[in-house]
């Protein structure tokens, strides 16, 4: 995770929304970077942060929301600062978003053709006649058989996983340097899961963007992700490789994860879940948020906020590894 | 007495065909189910979204009827029960559903909802009895009494299924119908429902009929299985039996379809592809547009048979089908 090859470098970001309760930090100090070229996954579970800071990225959080700090620095422009009519130009062609309800992203009465070729249109001069045959190729490059004809129809004609790669399709259609997906195959079944896993990955290859997959679910991770972010009450747990992440997980937080993975290869007698609840955001501990919950927690866990230790290829906010750093 | 049994089920709905003057459009959702839960046994049902395990698991609850079929619990065919017999003998099956969220009522408190179904049946002697039952419940489920004074919005997802498996208990049931009662949790927090399971299972002697779209969960609690596809069984085995031999193409793909945790295995694996062919929609095997095997045998429509002991998988290509398996994890 060299900054100087970084496509999309975010720095110390805070995020808070104003609740009825006060202000809630939901977002405390993420930082980052993307490599050219490569996938990295953000894994964490519901309420972790995950969409607040995908949504961040190209500020597009509610208006309770406020970035209290940090920076996004894209081809040395700083996202969170620049002018909203520049922002505007990035998204959807330079970076590109798709959420984990294709259904509800996509227009109900228009067809499915329509909005590509408008998505098209709305960045690039050209005709509309060869926007459309753009959208075909497009279409066939996610794999919707019969392009031509599907062209023409409505997302209601469409199942669930054709709507996602429809999302996909758009979200390729200006040649985006970088996509974020945000849970995209969550709302799918497994099979489905698989296919859509796979054409990201290829197109990603093809294409050489670079992507930021969030997931909830760290055994997805392994097929599709470079280096993997885990992501615990809005801080950075553990950041590495994929390969050290399934290895060598150096966090007590994404050991116990990977352990309570329900492995389809034996039957278990009983699994090594992680005790206790996520934190509710406001009433964390102020210490390691995952202290409540750690079997290996000391005193000054539930104190003192660990930073980040260890080299910059694998880091992990735990004060055990205070010692080795 | 096996807990519930199923026999020959078929379920159409019908409704009124969009714009088409009175015709009406049929559609199948179960065909031929024929399953048995047998005592303190957990028999999981597992297919993709619409294959039609609600459906199932609502005409076991007598919330939906049968087209066809028998379905029979506790010896009894519940078509042919009075309403107060079938009543009394609901009590005896209780049902957790995925959604945490909407499935307990805002307004009431955790003791209210835990104990409701104890008001209901007059099941305590007095306000102190009733305290200690469901002080009991709640421990049951890995939460204290203080609980019982709190409101379900106070409550993680984890511990509102909990919440719910509480309620279900309350009356003391000899069946428990979990519809993906875990799908809807984080990683961390389903570890811990699935080992709650599997202990009220053990300990309270509970049948159980597990719906799940996820075969690792199912492996988990399971001691047999049925793979459901397109509202009809594709396989039908003892877990281990499943896992260790899988015999339908569509478990296959589906097994090929989990997602390993190790990323040196996993980008190795490749899915078996499940991309339909076009122009195989009226095939008399619901799976033949996305099967790999598809061939001459498969023209007639596939019944289930036996084919290991215990075994039964419906696919008329089998005794053809390569025994290369495409299965690796
Ligand atoms: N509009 C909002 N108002 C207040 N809090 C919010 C809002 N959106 C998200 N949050 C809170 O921010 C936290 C992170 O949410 P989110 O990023 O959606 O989590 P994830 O995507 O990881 O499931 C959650 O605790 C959530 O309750
Ligand atoms: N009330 C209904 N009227 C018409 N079709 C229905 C109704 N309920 C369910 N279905 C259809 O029956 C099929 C099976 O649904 P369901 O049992 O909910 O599947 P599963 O639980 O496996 O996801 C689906 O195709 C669904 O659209
Ligand atoms: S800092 Fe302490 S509480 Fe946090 S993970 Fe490490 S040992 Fe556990
Ligand atoms: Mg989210
Ligand atoms: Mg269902």
């Amino acid at each position: 995770m060299n900054s100087s090859s970084a496509l999309l470098d975010v720095q110390n970001l805070r995020v808070s929304f104003s609740t009825e309760e006060g202000t809630v930090q939901v977002l405390k100090g993420l930082s980052y970077s993307l490599p050219k070229g490569k996938v990295l996954a953000v894994v964490g579970e519901s309420g972790s942060g995950k969409t607040v800071h995908a949504l961040s990225l190209l500020r597009l959080l509610p208006p309770t929301a406020d970035i209290e700090e940090g920076h996004v620095l894209f081809e040395g422009k700083d996202l969170v600062s620049l002018p909203e009519r520049q922002l505007r130009k990035l998204r959807g062609a330079r970076i590109s978003m798709i959420f984990q309800d294709p259904m509800s992203s996509l227009n109900p009465v228009l067809t499915v053709g329509e909005q590509l070729k408008e998505t098209i249109l709305a960045h690039r001069k050209i005709s509309k006649l060869r926007a459309k045959a753009a959208a075909i190729r497009l279409l066939k490059k996610v794999g919707i058989s019969d392009a031509a004809r599907r062209y023409d129809q409505y997302p209601f004609q469409f199942s669930g996983g054709m709507c996602q790669r429809v999302m996909i399709a758009m979200a390729l259609a200006l040649k985006p340097q970088v996509l974020i997906a945000d849970e995209p195959t969550t709302a799918l079944d497994v099979t489905i899961q698989a296919q859509i896993l796979r054409l990201i990955k290829n197109l990603q290859q093809q294409t050489g963007m670079s992507a930021v997959f969030i997931t909830h679910n760290l055994a997805l991770v392994a097929d599709v992700a470079d280096e993997v972010l885990v992501l615990y009450g809005g801080l950075c747990m553990e950041k590495a490789s994929v390969q050290a992440i399934f290895k060598n997980p150096l966090h007590p937080y994404t050991q116990g994860l990977l352990n309570s993975l329900v492995s389809i290869n034996k039957k278990e007698d009983l699994l090594p879940a992680i005790a206790g609840n996520p934190p509710v955001p406001g009433k964390e501990c102020p210490g390691c948020p995952f202290a409540p919950r750690c079997q290996r927690a000391e005193k000054r866990c539930f104190q003192t906020r660990p930073p980040l230790f260890g080299k910059r290829e694998h880091q992990a906010a735990c004060w055990l590894l205070e010692e080795k750093a | 007495m096996n807990p519930i049994e199923i026999k020959n089920v078929y379920k159409t709905y019908t409704r009124k065909r969009f714009l088409s003057f009175g015709k009406r459009e049929e559609t199948p959702v179960l065909q031929d189910v024929s399953l048995c839960l047998k005592e303190n046994h957990v028999l999981g049902l597992v297919g993709e979204s619409g294959c039609g395990k609600t459906t199932l698991s609502k005409i076991i609850l007598g919330l939906e009827k049968a087209s066809s079929g028998q379905v029979i619990v506790d010896g009894k065919e519940i078509s042919k029960l009075t309403k107060p017999a079938f009543k009394k003998l609901r009590r005896l099956m209780q049902v957790i559903f995925q959604d945490p969220y909407s499935s307990l009522d805002p307004r009431m408190n955790v003791g209210q909802i835990i104990g409701e179904p104890l008001d209901i049946h007059g099941l305590y002697k007095d306000k102190l009895s009733r305290r200690k039952i469901l002080e009991e419940l709640v421990k049951s489920v890995g939460l204290s009494p203080e609980h019982l004074t709190r409101y379900p919005h106070e409550f993680s997802g984890g511990q509102r299924q909990r919440i719910a498996i509480a309620r279900a208990l309350a009356l003391d049931p000899k069946v428990l119908i979990a519809d993906e009662p875990v799908s809807a949790l984080d990683v961390s927090v389903q570890a811990q429902i699935l080992n709650l399971l599997k202990e009220i299972k053990q300990k309270r002697r509970l049948s159980m009929l597990f719906v799940s779209h996820d075969f690792a969960v199912a492996r988990f609690l399971c001691d047999e299985i049925a793979v459901m596809y397109k509202g009809r069984i594709m396989e039908y085995a003892p877990a281990e039996e499943l896992f260790s031999n899988p015999q339908h193409p569509y478990t296959e793909a589906l097994f090929s379809a989990v997602p390993v945790p190790d990323p040196v295995r996993q980008k190795k694996r490749e899915a078996v592809s499940l991309t339909a062919r076009p122009g195989m929609e009226n095939h008399p095997c619901p799976f033949a547009p996305r099967c790999a095997y598809v061939c001459e045998a498969c023209h007639t429509a596939p019944l289930l048979a036996q084919v290991r002991p215990g075994h039964f998988c419906a696919c008329a290509a089998l005794p053809f089908k390569n025994k290369k398996s495409s299965f690796a994890v």
